[in-house]
């Protein structure tokens, strides 16, 4: 999942410079960093303490860790986590790092404000372990480089919920796209379309596509497009559903225009909107029946016939 | 006399931005209990109109307001945008013109469907229409 929101973010050697130079993680700031990994590791277990002390205080949080064990499981990788920052480096690998890790919170449904504030607290104890081994210049110093690479990461896991929510909106309109032109073959060569919702110029395109694919596949001779779920039918679609018109033409199909209510029959002539080279009907049903009545059959109650 | 019961000011600035203006001036003409002729007639307009706001201004605003004039109520609608503005309008008016390839009748249409139309270009200054529809007497 990192790698591939790696790819969303666009997240190169480029991005990755551009990125450092703006939170100004310098080549100094690492090598520091890397100095004070004795410290750290000193550190480590009061500040990861620290940390899940906040996260299991409040209900939001403590929700994420339903036992001991769990606790114990998050702590071990809070601390790989946190001596992390400090091995001196901060490029790709680094930065696929704490992508997975951002993801990981977005699976578990762990928001951004709790991270925030979480690595608030991160910094808080970390100042106070700072200033009681070093002296008050050298600490600031250290805090600096610190907080540059903190904020650096804070940058990297905000960037991967947006990503993750960019990856779920994109699945979510294929899912829309796919489901938004249904073809349905409602007897032998002929096709029912029915439109549903906004027709932008993205989904124009794709009803045309769809259709004109569909159409050779079932080599149909009539095609009925339904637009009673329209909401509103603008020169925009009118011209959509035209130019389908004439390209289903070219392939020797026929197309009905059914589902056109009194409101709209009135707006597209006031508009001046000349539909003249479509069959249209007023509902479904009246297209079905034209379009068998075209293709020399009807439909035949039985029991009038017999009497 | 008319008065400003309400009004909305919203962007104009990507197609999404088209679908919100749109249905909220369905919205309100039906809060307004306009008939659906008049409904769908706005409603359309609003959609014409702040399409051509996004195609040829480049992006602007759509103003909606429910107004009344004591007796009855419309809907009015105000489009700004401080795109290229319109060079002959006599022409964009007439219909059946397009400088992109669509049918033309965005503008003239439009103002068929509504029951007041103004409008006022500046070349390299941007346009501004204004329309109304009322609830029908």
């Amino acid at each position: 999942m990192h790698t591939r929101y790696m790819r969303i973010l666009k997240f190169d050697e480029l991005e990755l410079a551009s990125r450092r130079a703006f939170f100004c993680v310098s080549d100094a700031d690492l090598q520091r960093l890397a100095g004070l990994r004795p410290f750290a590791e000193r550190h480590t277990k009061e500040v990861v303490d620290a940390f899940y002390e906040l996260l299991l205080g409040h209900p939001e949080t403590a929700k994420f860790f339903p036992d001991e064990l769990a606790v114990k499981h998050v702590k071990k990788l809070q601390s790989e986590y946190f001596l992390q920052l400090f091995e001196g480096r901060c490029d790709l690998q680094y930065v696929e790092n704490r992508l997975r890790v951002g993801a990981a919170h977005e699976r578990i449904g762990l928001s951004p404000q709790w991270y925030l504030g979480a690595y608030r607290r991160y910094l808080e104890v970390l100042r106070g372990c700072l200033f009681a081994d070093y002296g008050p210049a050298e600490a600031v110093a250290h805090l600096e480089s610190i907080t540059r690479l903190v904020f650096f990461d804070m940058s990297v896991a905000i960037d991967t919920y947006i990503a993750a929510n960019v990856d779920t909106i994109g699945r979510h309109q294929l899912a829309i796209r796919e489901l938004s032109t249904p073809v349905i073959r409602v007897h032998e060569r002929i096709l029912l379309m029915p439109l549903v919702g906004t027709i932008d110029s993205m989904r124009a395109n794709q009803i045309m596509d769809t259709l004109l694919l569909r159409v050779v596949e079932e080599q149909a001779r009539h095609v009925i497009v339904d637009i009673a779920g329209v909401p509103v039918v603008d020169t925009k679609v009118a011209d959509s559903l035209i130019k389908t018109t004439a390209a289903v033409r070219m392939l020797g199909t026929q197309v009905i225009v059914t589902g056109i209510s009194a409101p709209i029959a009135r707006t597209l002539v006031q508009l001046g909107v000349d539909v003249s080279t479509m069959h249209t009907r007023a509902r479904l049903q009246e297209g079905i029946e034209l379009a068998l009545e075209m293709s020399g059959k009807t439909i035949v109650d039985r029991a009038r016939v017999g009497s | 006399m008319i008065s400003v019961v309400a009004q909305y000011k919203l962007d104009v600035r990507c197609e999404d931005d088209v679908v919100v203006v749109r249905r909220k001036a369905r919205q309100l003409a039906q809060l307004r209990r306009l008939d659906p002729f008049a409904t769908a007639a706005i409603t359309t307009a609003v959609s014409e109109l702040s399409r051509n706001v996004l195609v040829h201004g480049r992006g602007g605003i759509a103003l909606l307001e429910e107004v009344s004039d004591g007796t009855r109520y419309g809907i009015r609608a105000t489009f700004e945008d401080q795109g290229p503005g319109i060079d002959n309008l006599e022409r964009a008016l007439a219909g059946g013109y397009s400088t992109t390839r669509t049918m033309g009748l965005g503008l003239s249409g439009s103002r068929r469907l509504v029951d007041r139309f103004d409008i006022q270009t500046t070349v390299g200054k941007g346009t501004m229409i204004r329309v109304e529809k009322w609830q029908s007497a």
